[in-house]
C-alpha cells in the first residue's frame, strides 16, 4: 500500500480498433517508400508533406475544441493514432512538438487570440513549433538561463542564445523561455516568462549544428534584440518556470519516450527466423523485450489517464521516461547480440540502415527532454530523500 | 469496476496493513522459517475474512475480482506475511468457481498438472510446493483425456519430502500415486493449458511488487537517517539515483502485477502472467541488488530484516515459472508469428487465452 506513485490502469476500448485500422491503412500507403534510415529518425524526422497528410485525416490536435481546429476526440483516440505512427517510425517532427506540447500549452494558458491564430494552423499541419529552453551554459540547470526579454514599446526585445533546439531551422515558431526579471541565484526560478516567437522575426539567426550522425537536426538560435509584440507573451509574466515545467508531464510520459527504436523489432524477429529455428537465448531476449514494452505501454496509458483528469503526474512521467529511454536505448545492441550483423551499413537493407542510424542516435534519448540524472533526481525527491 | 467495489478491496488491504505492520516482525518470520505454523496470524486473518475474498458469493465468498483483491495480495507480499494467504485465496477462488466445497484452513497449490484416471485417482508429481507441510490440503489440476479437473487432495494421501529454497519457507516435493481426492470436479476453461501455473505466477508477481515497495521505503528511511562524511547518505547523488532506479523497478512490478490480475479476470491468465513474470523477475533482481548496496554490511547480517525480503524476492522470481521461462515462451510465440504480427499482438484488445485475436 505504500507506493509513492500512482499507476491506475487505463484501457483502450475495442471500439477504437477501427480507428487503429484506419491509421495502419494510411501508414501502409504513406510509408511505402520510407527507407530504414528515414524510419530510424522516427518522431523527430521533419516532413511537412507528411504532416499535412496527417492533418487531412484530422489527426493533429485531435483532442482540442473544434472552434480551434481540433477534433474534440478523446485522449485515448489520440494515443491510438500516436502509437501507430511511432510503431511505423513515421516522421512526425513537423507537427509533433505543436501537437504534443505547444498546442496544449496555448489551450491551457494562451489568450483567446493566440488560440484562434495558432491552434488551427497547427492542426492543419502548417505551423511547426520548436521549443527554446537550453542555452550554451544552461543545460540540466535550466533555471540558470540568461537569455533575456526587455520591455520596449508595445512588446519585448529578446537577446541571448538558445541551443540544441531541434528543427529550429525548419520551424515557423518557437515557444521560448526568457528571463524577464529575477536572476538572483536564490530566486532563479522566478522572473522567467514564455514567449511565442515568429522565427522570421528580424534579429533571429539560426545556426545549424551538425550532430554525430553527420546530419543537422538541432541548432543554435541567436537573438539580437528581436522584437516580440506584447500579445505574444504566453500565460503570465514571471510564471514561465511553472508553465514550462507543467508541460513536462505531457512531454515525458508518451510513447515517443520508449518507441523510438521500435521499428527494429519486427525486422529483428524476421531476421532471427530467417537464420533457422530460434535458439533459447534469442527467444528469451525477444520475449523479455516485448514484456518490457507491454508494461511501459501500460504505465504510459496510466499517466495519460491522470493527465486527462487534469492532474499533473510529473514524477510518474519522469519514471516512465527513465524506464522508457533505457528500453529503447538497448534495442540496437539487442539486434547486434542476437544476429551476426555485418560491419557495413548496407544501403537498401532496412535492418542495416536502422541499426546504422539508431546506434548513433540512441545516446540522445536519455539527454533530450530531461537527462536520466535529472529524472532520477526528480524521482528521488518524490520519494522523500531529503 | 465500480468505485464501491474498489473501496472494498482497498479497505481489506488497509486492514491487512494494520495487522501485518503490527504483528509480522523478524521473530515471527524466523519461527516460520524454522518450521512452525503461525497459528495466531492465521486466526487473525480468518477473523478479517480475507481467505474467501476471491471466492464467488454463491460459495460464501466476498466475490472480489483479482483486480480488486490485488492490493490485499500485494500487502501480504509487502510484509512477507509468513502464511500461505495468497495460495489459500486462489484455492478458494478456484474451488468456489468449480462448485466444490471450500475447506477451512490453509490450502497449498501445485504448479504441475497431474493425471486423473478412470477410477477417479490422481497421479503425478510436483517439484516444489511451498507451505504444504503446514496445510491439510493441496489443490491440483489434473487431466483425463481432453477434460480438466480440479482436485482437492488430502495432504495425508501424498508423499512429501522437504526441499530447501532461498526463501526458507517450509516447502515440499510431492509424489502423488493413485491418490483419491477429497473431492473433484470438471472445470472446463476455468484454467488454461498451463493449469494453475499462471495464477501462481500472478500471485508471486504481486507479492514481489509489494516487497519491492517495502524495500524502497526501507531504503528511503535509511538513506535519510544513516550519516557518513557528515551527512545522510541519501544526499549523495549516487545513492539517490540507485534508490530512484529501484523506485522505477518497483513501479513497473506493481503495474505488471495489476496487469496480470486484470488478465485473470478476463480469462487470459496466461497472457497476463507471461508479461508480468517476465518483467518482474528483472525488477526483483535489480531491486534486491540496490537495497543491499544501500544498506551496506549491516544489511548482509542475519539479524537485519533485509534478507528476509531479498531472499523472498530471489525465490519468487523462480516460482510459478521463472522470468526466463516465461520470456522464452513469449519470445517463441512472437517469433513464430513473424515480425509483421508483433505490433498487432501488443495492441490486440483482450480476448481469452487460446482464442485468436
Amino acid at each position: 500500500m505504500s507506493s509513492p506513485f500512482t499507476f491506475k490502469p487505463l484501457e483502450i476500448p475495442p471500439e477504437l480498433e477501427p480507428l487503429r485500422e484506419q491509421v495502419r491503412e494510411f501508414l501502409r500507403e504513406a510509408g511505402r517508400d520510407w527507407s530504414g534510415w528515414k524510419v530510424g529518425h522516427s518522431w523527430t524526422g521533419f516532413d511537412k508533406d507528411f504532416s499535412r497528410a496527417v492533418a487531412d485525416k484530422s489527426w493533429i490536435g485531435m483532442t482540442w475544441p473544434t472552434q480551434y481546429g481540433g477534433g474534440e476526440r478523446s485522449h485515448l483516440e489520440r494515443h491510438v493514432v500516436v502509437e501507430e505512427m511511432l510503431a511505423a517510425g513515421a516522421p512526425l517532427g513537423a507537427h509533433w512538438f505543436g501537437d504534443r506540447q505547444s498546442g496544449p500549452l496555448l489551450l491551457r494558458l494562451g489568450t483567446e487570440e493566440q488560440r484562434r491564430r495558432f491552434l488551427p494552423a497547427i492542426a492543419r499541419g502548417e505551423a511547426s513549433f520548436c521549443i527554446g529552453l537550453s542555452e550554451p551554459n544552461s543545460g540540466s540547470d535550466l533555471a540558470s538561463i540568461r537569455a533575456k526579454a526587455v520591455r520596449t514599446d508595445g512588446g519585448w526585445l529578446l537577446t541571448g542564445t538558445k541551443i540544441w533546439t531541434t528543427n529550429a531551422h525548419l520551424c515557423d515558431y518557437m515557444i521560448g523561455l526568457f528571463r524577464t526579471g529575477g536572476g538572483d541565484t536564490k530566486v532563479k526560478h522566478e522572473g522567467l516568462s514564455q514567449f511565442l516567437i515568429d522565427m522570421k522575426t528580424p534579429g533571429i539567426e539560426v545556426r545549424p549544428i551538425r550532430d554525430l550522425t553527420g546530419e543537422n537536426h538541432f541548432n543554435e538560435v541567436f537573438f539580437d534584440e528581436a522584437f516580440v509584440p506584447d500579445d505574444m507573451l504566453v500565460g503570465e509574466e514571471g510564471n514561465g518556470w511553472k508553465q514550462a515545467t507543467s508541460e513536462l508531464a505531457f512531454e515525458r510520459s508518451q510513447p515517443d519516450r520508449f518507441m523510438s527504436c521500435f521499428p527494429v523489432l519486427p525486422e529483428l524477429v524476421d531476421a532471427i527466423n530467417k537464420r533457422g529455428s530460434p535458439d533459447r537465448l534469442a527467444a528469451r531476449e525477444i520475449g523479455a523485450t516485448v514484456a518490457d514494452l507491454v508494461i511501459l505501454r501500460e504505465m504510459s496509458l496510466s499517466v495519460l489517464g491522470q493527465l486527462a483528469e487534469g492532474k499533473t503526474p510529473a514524477r510518474e512521467a519522469a519514471l516512465v521516461k527513465d524506464l522508457g529511454n533505457s528500453h529503447e536505448q538497448q534495442i540496437p545492441n539487442l539486434a547486434r547480440d542476437l544476429l551476426d550483423l555485418p560491419a557495413t551499413i548496407e544501403q537498401g537493407n532496412r535492418l542495416s540502415e536502422l541499426e546504422g542510424i539508431l546506434t548513433q542516435n540512441v545516446p540522445s534519448y536519455s539527454l533530450r527532454g530531461g537527462t536520466r540524472e535529472i529524472l532520477r533526481g526528480i524521482i528521488a525527491k518524490g520519494l522523500g530523500l531529503r | 469496476m465500480s468505485t464501491e467495489e474498489t473501496t472494498i478491496g482497498e479497505l481489506l488491504a488497509e486492514q491487512l496493513e494494520r495487522l501485518f505492520s503490527r504483528e509480522v516482525d523478524r521473530e515471527r518470520i524466523v519461527a516460520v522459517e524454522q518450521g512452525r505454523f503461525d497459528r495466531a496470524l492465521w486466526d487473525a486473518l480468518e477473523e478479517i475474512g480475507v481467505r474467501l475474498a476471491l471466492a464467488p458469493e454463491e460459495a460464501g465468498g466476498v466475490g472480489l475480482t483479482w483486480e480488486e483483491a490485488e492490493p490485499a495480495l500485494r500487502t501480504a507480499g509487502e510484509w512477507a506475511a509468513p502464511v500461505p494467504l495468497g495460495e489459500t485465496m486462489i484455492a478458494a477462488w478456484a474451488l468456489g468457481r468449480a462448485g466444490l466445497e471450500i475447506p477451512d484452513g490453509p490450502v497449498a497449490l501445485a504448479e504441475e498438472i497431474m493425471a486423473l484416471d478412470e477410477g477417479g485417482r490422481v497421479s503425478g508429481s510436483a517439484s516444489l510446493v511451498p507451505w504444504l507441510s503446514q496445510c491439510d490440503y493441496l489443490l491440483v489440476v489434473a487431466r483425463q483425456n481432453q477434460s480438466t479437473h480440479l482436485c482437492l487432495m488430502d495432504r495425508q494421501s501424498l508423499e512429501l519430502s522437504a526441499v530447501d529454497t532461498l526463501a526458507r519457507i517450509p516447502s515440499s516435493r510431492v509424489q502423488c500415486h493413485k491418490a483419491t481426492p477429497i473431492d473433484f470436479a470438471e472445470i472446463g476453461d476455468l484454467v488454461g493449458e498451463l493449469g494453475l501455473l499462471p495464477h501462481i505466477a500472478t500471485l508471486r508477481t504481486v507479492q514481489m511488487a509489494g516487497l519491492l515497495d517495502r524495500l524502497l521505503s526501507l531504503c528511503v528511511e535509511y538513506g535519510n537517517d544513516r550519516e557518513q562524511f557528515g551527512r545522510p547518505i541519501g544526499k549523495f547523488q549516487a545513492v539517490q539515483h540507485m534508490i530512484a532506479e529501484m523506485a522505477s523497478q518497483a513501479a513497473a512490478a506493481r503495474v505488471a502485477g495489476l496487469y496480470a490480475c486484470r488478465q485473470v479476470d478476463r480469462n487470459r491468465a496466461i497472457q497476463g502472467a507471461t508479461v508480468a513474470k517476465a518483467r518482474t523477475g528483472p525488477a526483483a533482481t535489480r531491486g534486491a541488488e540496490a537495497a543491499h548496496q544501500v544498506f551496506g554490511a549491516i544489511g548482509f547480517t542475519d539479524e537485519h530484516i533485509l534478507h528476509y525480503y531479498s531472499r523472498r524476492l530471489w525465490q519468487w522470481r523462480s516460482e510459478g515459472g521463472s522470468e526466463n521461462w516465461w520470456a522464452e515462451r513469449l519470445g517463441r510465440e512472437v517469433l513464430a508469428a513473424g515480425g509483421e504480427k508483433l505490433w498487432p499482438h501488443i495492441t490486440a484488445p483482450a480476448t481469452a487465452d487460446g482464442e485468436d485475436s
